[in-house]
């Protein structure tokens, strides 16, 4: 079985990300638009 | 008024919510992924990106998709609330086609032994972010809101039309990039202990797809409300 599971935690790593930062800034929007 | 705004803020606050949810279904759609599902044996660890990648595909070209017939019917129907619809569901498809296309790449890696190849549902996925990036760049460029909502329309239609072409890319131009094991006339492809980490994770990625959409649309009715009586 190939050894490539850096693989596998780097994608997982930068699609969290992609999502968290996304909802961040989604969240600092809203409190803005509610300002 | 104040009614329209607090329903904004209603709108916003249930996005939030399922959002939060989603994102915790993701979480558990990754330790599913990890320790509860076999390794394949040809690819190994690697693998397991699919349990990201097809999901967010998934929700990038419903995003898409619904885009496209919230703006077919917003011609028609000239309603600010399809607009606005579209203009979210743009903006997460983004999100999700970006996804697609890091995650992609990376599995792309180990199993090809290139980052990336000029294959045709790369290319395809590739054209319809830039699309979407254009759609974004076009609605920023425009001040008038009928004349904004009436070209991005046209803009998202595009999108939808490029939908067929995406899914059919594997059999229309034989590449590298695998062909469905899902979304197909025959029965699924694969065992079902990863078939059950699949289906879950297309199930919380669409969570997440409602989650993000909700939460966008609610942002901006509270900022059309705003300029509205701003303007009055």
């Amino acid at each position: 079985m190939p050894d490539n599971g850096q693989y596998l935690t780097a994608a997982y790593i930068v699609a969290g990300l992609i999502y968290v930062v996304y909802t961040v800034s989604l969240l600092v929007r809203a409190a803005r638009a509610r300002e | 008024m104040t009614a329209d705004l607090s329903q904004a803020r209603a709108v916003t606050m249930r996005g939030t919510v399922l959002t939060a949810l989603a994102l915790a279904g993701v979480v558990t759609v990754m330790v599913l992924a990890l320790r509860f599902t076999p390794v394949e044996a040809n690819q190994g660890l690697a693998q397991k990106i699919f349990y990201v990648h097809a999901p967010s595909a998934w929700a990038a070209l419903l995003g898409v998709a619904l885009t496209g017939f919230a703006s077919i019917l917003y011609l028609w129907l000239h309603d600010p609330r399809l607009d606005r619809f579209a203009a979210a569901s743009a903006e997460v498809a983004s999100v999700f086609c970006f996804v697609v296309l890091t995650t992609g790449p990376i599995w792309g890696k180990p199993i090809w032994g290139t980052w990336w190849t000029w294959d045709g549902r790369l290319t395809l996925t590739l054209f319809l972010f830039f699309l979407l990036l254009g759609y974004h760049t076009l609605r920023a460029a425009l001040r008038d809101p009928l004349e904004r909502g009436r070209f991005s329309a046209v803009l998202g239609i595009m999108g939808l039309v490029l939908i067929p072409f995406i899914h059919l890319s594997v059999y229309l131009w034989r590449g590298l990039h695998p062909q469905p094991v899902l979304m197909k006339p025959s029965s699924p492809s694969m065992p079902p202990e990863m078939l059950r980490t699949l289906l879950t994770s297309f199930a919380v990625f669409t969570v997440l797809y409602v989650g993000f959409v909700t939460l966008r649309y609610g942002i901006q009715l509270a900022r059309d409300l705003r300029e509205a009586a701003d303007a009055g």
